[in-house]
Formats: C-alpha cells, structure tokens, sequence
C-alpha cells in the first residue's frame, strides 16, 4: 500500500499542497481530479521524491519511500520528456538500466512493450520522429518498461486518440489487476469513473473527497427526473426541499435536499396530473466534482 | 529528503554514474558533429605540420659531396660538423660537372671542389652557415698539417674555445616554444569545446523536459557525474585522435625531433587536460544549470569564456619570457594553470615545487566547484522555465 500522509508544500506565500492525506492499495487504480492548479502534480512530484515537501510522509509498504523504492515506481511526468535523438528501443533500455534492469532484460522488455503500443517497427526510429500520440505512447512504455511495483501517471490520457485512450486504459487495468498500485490524474472524468476504483478530489491543495464513485455519491444529493406532461407549471411550487435542476420539454430534473423522501415528490406529482415518469438518477461523477468543489468553496 | 542524494547504484545492473557516462559517449560517438569535427581537427593538426615542415625548410641533414683532392677533407669535415650540431651527410663525387648537376637537380646541397688546402664550395643559392665553418675549420687543419705539425698539434690547435655559462637560461630551442603554443592553443580550444559540450547537455536534460523522469531515479549528483565523465572521455579519445595524428606526420615529415612531444610530456599534457576538463567542466555545468534553453546556454557561461580568453592572452604575453613573475604565478592559479602550466612546461624547465602547487590548487579548486556546482545543479534542476537567479540556486 502507498500512503501519502500528511503531506504540505508551500511555493513562498501560495499554498500548493496542504495536510493532504490518502491510500493507494494494491492492485486498485486511483483517479485523482481537481481544477487546473489544485495541487495534482506537486502531490505525485513529492511521492517521486523530485519534489521535497515541506512536512508530511510517503509510505511504501509501512516504510518511508527511500532512493531504492523510489526506483520501484513507474512515473509519467506532466511535462513530457524524452531524449529526442535517441533511438526508442534504446531509450526505453536506457531507462529500464537506470531502474536496475540488466541490460539484456532491458532491451528485451523494451522491445516487448513497443510491440504492445504498435510501434515495434519504429524501434529503431528518433523519438523526435514520431508523432506527438506516438511519443506519448513511448512515454507511458518508459514509465512500464522495468516492470514498476507503483505507477504514478500525471495525466496520461490527455492528447490521446480514442484508440490510444483504449489501450493505455486496458494497460493502467491490467497493471492494476496485476497487483500494482496505479495513481493517474485526468481532466476525462467520464474515463475515471468508468475506470477507477477509487477516486481523490483535490481541491486548492486540500484532498475534499475520497472514495469509490458509489461512496462519493452517497455523499451527494439525491436526483429524480419526473415528467407530468399536464402538470401546470408551477405546479411544484409547494414541495419543500427541492430544487429544480433542469427542465427537458416536459420533464424536470430535481435535486432533494438530504432527508427529504422522494416519495411526497411523487405524491405531490400525482396531484397534478399522470406521471409518465419517475426516475433516480446517479449524479455522474463529474456532477459529484462540482458539487463537491462549490461546497468546499463555500 | 535526504535519502535522494544516499542512494545506490542499481540493483542488479550497472552503477547509474556508469549508465549515465556511457549513453553520453554512445550518444557522441554517433554524432556527425563528434566524427566530423574529429576528421577536420586531425587534418588541420596534419596539415599545419607537413606546411611548418616545408617552411621549415632544412632540417633534413645537409648533403655534401666532396670531389677530387677535397675529399681528404672528408673525416675531419665531419668531425667539425658534428662538434658545431650541424647535421650533414657526406658523399663522394667522381666528377664536378655531375656534381654541379646534381645541385641544380637538388639531390645536393653543398658540393666541395679543389683541394684539400684550397677548397671551394658550390652550391645552388646558399651555404648554411655551420656547414661553411666546419668547412673552414677542415681546411684550416689541412694546411696546418701541411705546415708540418702533428695531427696531436692539429687538433689542440683546432680545438673550439669551451664555453662556460655562470646562468644558463636552458631554453629549449624555438622549436619547443612553437610546439609549447600550438600544444596550449590546442588545450584551450580542446577546453572551451568540452567545456561547452558539458553546458549544452546539462541543459538538455531540462530542454527535453526528460529531467524529471531522471531525478525520479537518480540523484541530481550522479547525472551530473556521469555527464562529465562520459563528455571527457568522449574529448580524451578526440584528442587522443588528433594527437595521434600529430606526432605521426611529425615522425613522418621529421619536421624536428621535440622533446615537447615526448611520451613523459604528452603523459603530462593528458593530466593537465583533464585536470583543466574537469576544473572548466564543472564551472560551465554550474553556470548552465541556470538556464532551461539551448539558446541561453552562450550567455549563462559568459564570465568563464572571458576567464579562458584572459587564460588564452596570458599565454601569448608569457610565453616569450616563461619564467617571468607573470609567467609563474599565472601558471600556478587554477583559472588558468591547466593550459599555461603544461605551456611552461613545454617551453622551460619548470621546478618541480611550482608544478606540485599549480596542480594542488586546480584540484582543490576542482573538489570546491564540484560540491558547488552539484548543489546549484540540485536546486535548479527542477527549475523549468526561467532562468535561475544564481543565489536561488545556491541556497535552494
């Protein structure tokens, strides 16, 4: 398990990261989110050790991550950066060395991981010769390629084509599945959702929530959508604790406030007119994100 | 955090230092730039010797045929010839006519005619000066034994007055003192092109943006090792090539015979080299730790390059006198020992106390900028982006 716990950074006067705390088990993939600016990339720079916190501690299996463990881990950096005169094969083998690889191994789990992104006949090409996918694929190899106990990926999805997105999403699985700790930031919370196991929201250096998508939303409202085509319409004008989210054609989206039964909606519905339609609806996870930021701004 | 700077090599693998040094020379040996500019330097060296040879002119021993009663001459001639350090080759010539024509065809230099008492030398435009006094000096003699003395008389008459020098300077001849400034112009240039070299590829790392994905691995100190290393190894074998070539076509066109290019002296040269490497290495890689671009690189090492252009005059103004008081002390502080110390080196007999302290200091200074530049190096390395100031980098 890797724990990030406690950990503060401040740049002079501005707050990056502050007392932020979470777990990243074995074999669980975690999607950490938040605005641009939120505190993402320092949190991942100070488990890499690039980065110094000013307080706070990051384990690896209940000891603090030294030079040694720090090796372990698989990371892709925000600022992408390869030698781009360097032939593909031989970087990955390069960067397979430095993590302990001999060099036998390196190259032949350097060859193996371009054979997976398709870029087995590219091998012998300069970084600086492919295309910007193609160089984020390399990126992602490079972070692979010395078999990490821990991957650590500061938005690894972002200027992908679907087809990329696929196949880095079934690696980050498979990686997962295969007991490692995966921690990847991203913007795509559509993609997180679907993926992640767990989720962390960031938010101005302060982690605001955490927990499985399920978790994060039994935090969050309850929503219905009901349609009562013949309904005047204020007709929900005296239910109390409800708020109208949308309105499509004939049906409305409503937001209960917590403890509020969705049944006197209903019931209050059916006094107007038939109800074609009732419907919870499970607020996406990019619902969940800004309500958990406006309420953490408030 | 100060586990990052205490780690260990790799696991199984090589030590990273090793990784690291070795993609530098991988890297650089592939280059067009290493193999092209390895031919063109190697060729200028070549071509600067074979054309000092042609101006040099005589330094191939002087040929001196002797023809008819001058060639009784011959054994004393040689004699005296050698006593005055001119070299000559001697020779035989059956007829004169064949001899004054084998002067116009150039396979002669000097041909003796007449007799032994009364000799005359031919040649086609000039008679170098040694050659015509150890000719006179023969032809003194024969008449002297002419006169009836004793060939025991002969020589104590003929005996050159010996000279005793109460402060001899001991200058290696000019020949040295040209080979003394072409060997520092090519350790000064040598030192500015690896010195730059190691600027540029410290900044790669943060131009590529790959900095990051290193120091997620390997601590700031070791990369910045493994650079140097791998760069001066990489100017070791470049200068080994060029050096290479330069003693062969000195061998080959026997342009002179330099003590300057000795083995001892060009060990030397090789320790002085890396001493000078690794001192301006350090220098440059501190300075362009500063800076995040390719195109910021010149102005970042600006004040070394003007402590090396002052080295570069000091050499030229010491040089005519190398054991002035300039000439000492300057070749004794590290800024620019490494060339004007093997300078002086090639040019006089530097005592050995003045060398021991020249090399002292650069090695200290060395270990202080070593410890400087890796620490600027770690703080500045994340640093993308604007150049950093150099107390940030300092005090982190």
């Amino acid at each position: 398990m890797l724990e990030i716990d406690g950990i503060s950074k401040r740049y002079g006067t501005t707050v990056a990261v502050q007392d932020l705390s979470f777990d990243v088990r074995a074999g669980e993939l975690f999607g950490f989110v938040g605005r641009n600016g939120a505190g993402k990339t320092t949190t991942m720079r100070i488990v890499l050790g690039v980065l110094a916190a000013d307080a706070g501690d990051v384990r690896w299996a209940g000891r603090p991550l030294d030079l040694a463990a720090r090796r372990r881990i698989g990371y892709m950096p925000e600022e992408r950066g390869l030698y781009p005169k360097m032939r593909l094969v031989e970087q990955l083998a390069y960067l397979g060395e430095l993590h302990g690889m001999t060099g036998s191994e390196a190259r032949a789990s350097a060859v193996r991981w371009l054979e997976r992104f398709g870029l087995k006949d590219r091998a012998s090409d300069d970084v600086q010769a492919l295309s910007l996918g193609n160089q984020q694929r390399v990126q992602l190899a490079a972070a692979l390629v010395f078999g990490p106990d821990v991957l650590v990926l500061d938005e690894p999805f972002a200027g992908l084509d679907p087809v990329a997105v696929d196949v880095m999403a079934e690696v980050l699985r498979e990686r997962a599945d295969a007991g490692v700790p995966v921690i990847f930031s991203s913007h795509e919370l559509e993609l997180v959702e679907r993926l992640c196991d767990r989720v962390g929201i960031v938010d101005r250096g302060r982690m605001v929530a955490c927990g499985t998508v399920g978790e994060l939303r039994a935090g969050g409202q309850e929503r219905r959508w009901i349609d009562i085509p013949e309904a005047p319409d204020d007709w929900d004008a005296g239910v109390a604790g409800i708020r109208l989210v949308q309105t499509d054609g004939t049906r409305r989206l409503f937001e209960l406030d917590p403890g509020v039964d969705d049944q006197a909606l209903l019931q209050a519905g059916l006094t107007t007119g038939p109800v074609r339609a009732f419907e919870r609806v499970e607020p996406t996870l990019g619902e969940i994100f800004r309500t958990v930021i406006e309420g953490a701004a408030a | 955090m100060n586990a990052r700077f205490s780690g260990l090599g790799g696991t199984r693998g090589l030590p990273t230092v090793f990784l690291v040094a070795r993609r530098e020379v991988r890297m650089r040996l592939r280059s067009r730039v290493f193999v092209g500019g390895t031919v063109v330097m190697a060729g200028l060296v070549v071509i600067g010797i074979v054309a000092a040879s042609f101006l040099a002119g005589r330094t191939n021993p002087v040929r001196v045929g002797f023809s008819g009663g001058s060639q009784a001459l011959e054994p004393t001639f040689t004699a005296s010839a050698a006593a005055l350090g001119a070299s000559v080759t001697v020779s035989e010539i059956a007829d004169v006519n064949a001899g004054k024509a084998q002067i116009t065809a150039g396979t002669l230099d000097v041909l003796v005619i007449g007799t032994s008492t009364a000799p005359t030398a031919v040649a086609k435009d000039s008679v170098p000066s040694n050659v015509q006094s150890a000719l006179s000096l023969a032809a003194e003699a024969a008449r002297l034994s002419s006169a009836g003395l004793s060939p025991a008389e002969v020589r104590s008459a003929m005996s050159l007055v010996p000279i005793q020098l109460l402060a001899p300077t001991t200058p290696k001849d000019t020949q040295n003192l040209l080979a003394s400034l072409a060997l520092g112009i090519l350790l000064w240039i040598a030192l500015g092109q690896y010195g730059n070299l190691v600027a540029q590829g410290v900044v790669e790392e943060k131009a590529t943006r790959i900095m990051e994905i290193l120091l997620a691995t390997i601590p700031p100190s070791r990369l910045l090792a493994g650079k140097i290393i791998g760069i001066g190894l990489v100017g070791l074998l470049q200068l080994g090539i060029v050096g290479a070539a330069a003693l062969i076509s000195v061998h080959v066109t026997n342009v002179a015979a330099i003590p300057a290019l000795g083995v001892a002296s060009i060990l030397g040269d090789i320790v002085w080299f890396l001493l000078g490497f690794l001192l301006y290495a350090t220098a440059y890689a501190a300075v362009a730790s500063l800076v995040s671009r390719h195109e910021e690189v010149q102005s970042a090492v600006g004040p070394i390059s003007i402590l090396q252009i002052a080295g570069y005059l000091l050499m030229y103004v010491s040089l005519p006198n190398p054991d002035g008081p300039l000439a000492t002390i300057c070749s004794m502080l590290p800024p620019f020992a490494p060339i004007l110390m093997p300078v002086r080196m090639a040019a006089t007999d530097v005592p050995p106390w003045e060398i021991g302290l020249a090399a002292a200091l650069t090695i200290a200074s060395i270990g202080g900028l070593t410890w400087l530049a890796g620490r600027m190096y770690s703080n500045a390395a994340m640093r993308i982006g604007a150049r950093v100031r150099f107390m940030d980098a300092f005090h982190g």
